[in-house]
């Protein structure tokens, strides 16, 4: 298993924002994860790049055990990981090339394999003719997009996507939910959270619903049209 | 790992040109601030040679009776050499005494003429010290002790300002070391507020690193960098200012620049500093990585 989430819960002053979750996913695995607002899918996240620890159970993310990690190992663990938010978390003053080449710097990558690799992952998302732009030169989609580079750059096992389209409009919301699909083809296990999950085909994912904190209907998703 | 300590050198450069404004005002803060402390540092070292200098001359003249023959004041002259904390003994003649009279004090040579050829100059015994018995109770004791022999008439050291001397000196150096731990302490916390604001402006680069997976370490080492250079060459600064001053009062007030291991002194405090501010910024200001 890729993850694997055993009872776990997760209180903030006896507030439970994850209340006996288990869950698993398997490598190359599209999952998607919807929810209200409020209902515990970034927490859920979290836990995955153990920014945050549960209250009880465990999680394990590609052989790191929650109750057993150390700080020190964290940056490995990350390093499998690519992480893409709602609001981008570009950095405002690199410009797209040092944005998307950052987790290779902080791997400690050289120079010269950084250059190989992160133009050709520019010129793959169609966006190497803006490698020297700054974010806020950008569109939207285009933001998106260098997030969603800059997550997949050190070719992670698992990419995690916290409502990447919250701030985009339709067409563009469904050219990122279409890049997400390539990306896990290509073998790298998505999670998707989202408040809208008929914005992925069905058939393509396996849909999971989070309720105040608690996984309701855990399992193959067949009826998200009826939300 | 060698690109890694690289890419985090070049990370806290990056972090410095792109702030480079903030960062000379707090440059030129923490050189000012130094510049105090450097002011302070040459007026104890011109002070403290001056004293030292002082202290190098203290000795003891041991005047001897008119009648005591010359082969009498070298026996003398040769057990005080013996005794503990002497360093030389000279002995001088009542001819020499008046040369010596009449070279000093010319003006008042003639003084010697009207008192006639029947009068001499007492012949003397100059004792010097070894550097560890210049202080006001040892030489104290050793002057009790040698005007008590035979044929010694009166015995001159500087019992007035010796004690004073010796005090000034000892307050000097705990002020001058007092002095730069308040300095010390002040400048850390000028540069953890500084490193403070930059970890502050930088909040969103801190978590992104540390979400793509940067060691602590390699978050750290830019702020820890800015610390060291802000300390560093905040000293460095203020030591050129203060040549420049120092260079500009030498023809009114003759003085000494400030000799090479305090030179080091001040650099070594700006560095330590630096990095004790950039560690108490650091440990209060980076945040922890958030979705």
């Amino acid at each position: 298993m890729m993850i694997t989430f055993g009872n776990v819960s997760r209180f903030y002053n006896n507030w439970p924002a994850l209340e006996s979750i288990n869950l698993q996913v398997q490598p190359g695995e599209f999952l998607v994860v919807s929810g209200p607002s409020g209902a515990g899918k970034t927490t859920l996240f979290r836990h995955i790049w153990m920014g945050d620890l549960p209250s009880t159970g465990t999680v394990e993310v590609a052989g790191y055990r929650s109750d057993r990690i150390r700080k020190s190992d964290l940056p490995f663990l990350r390093r499998k990981l690519g992480i893409v938010f709602q609001d981008f978390r570009l950095l405002p003053e690199r410009t797209v090339f040092d944005n998307v080449a950052l987790p290779l710097q902080v791997a400690g990558t050289s120079p010269k394999a950084i250059r190989r690799r992160v133009f050709a992952l520019l010129a793959e998302m169609e966006l190497n003719h803006r490698r020297g732009s700054f974010p806020h030169e950008l569109s939207g989609g285009e933001q998106q997009r260098v997030a969603i580079a800059r997550a997949m750059v050190a070719h992670p096992v698992i990419l995690l996507a916290d409502e990447p389209t919250g701030n985009l409009d339709p067409e563009v919301s469904r050219m990122v939910i279409d890049l997400l699909i390539e990306i896990n083809r290509s073998g790298t296990a998505v999670i998707l959270a989202t408040h809208d999950p008929r914005q992925v085909p069905a058939g393509t994912a396996r849909f999971l619903y989070l309720e105040r904190g608690r996984l309701v209907n855990p399992g193959v998703w067949d009826g998200y049209k009826q939300l | 790992m060698i690109h890694l300590i690289r890419n985090a050198i070049h990370e806290g450069l990056l972090n410095i040109r792109r702030k480079l404004g903030s960062f000379l005002i707090t440059l030129l803060m923490v050189s000012l601030s130094f510049m105090v402390f450097d002011i302070f540092l040459i007026i104890s070292w011109n002070l403290g040679t001056a004293l030292k200098d002082e202290q190098e001359n203290v000795g003891i003249e041991v005047f001897l009776s008119d009648n005591i023959t010359e082969v009498q004041a070298v026996i003398l002259a040769d057990i005080v050499s013996g005794m503990e904390g002497v360093r030389s003994v000279y002995y001088v003649s009542p001819e020499e005494a008046e040369a010596v009279f009449r070279a000093d004090l010319p003006e008042q040579a003639d003084l010697l003429t009207l008192l006639g050829p029947q009068f001499h100059l007492p012949p003397s015994i100059q004792i010097s010290l070894h550097p560890d018995y210049r202080t006001s109770e040892k030489v104290g004791a050793l002057a009790r002790t040698v005007s008590g022999m035979d044929g010694v008439e009166d015995i001159v050291y500087g019992k007035e300002y010796l004690p004073g001397l010796t005090r000034a000196v000892d307050i000097l150096e705990k002020l001058v070391i007092l002095a730069g731990l308040v300095l010390a302490v002040s400048l850390s916390l000028v540069v953890a507020n500084t490193v403070r604001l930059a970890v502050a402006r930088r909040a969103l680069t801190v978590q992104i690193m540390s979400i793509v997976g940067a060691p602590g370490w390699f978050v750290k080492v830019p702020f820890l960098g800015e610390g060291l250079l802000t300390g560093v060459a905040g000293a460095a600064g203020s030591l050129l200012l203060t040549l420049a001053v120092s260079w500009m009062l030498s023809s009114s007030l003759p003085h000494d620049f400030l000799p090479g291991r305090w030179i080091m002194l001040v650099l070594i405090l700006g560095a330590s500093s630096g990095a004790a501010g950039s560690w108490i910024g650091m440990k209060s200001g980076i945040p922890k990585p958030r979705s």
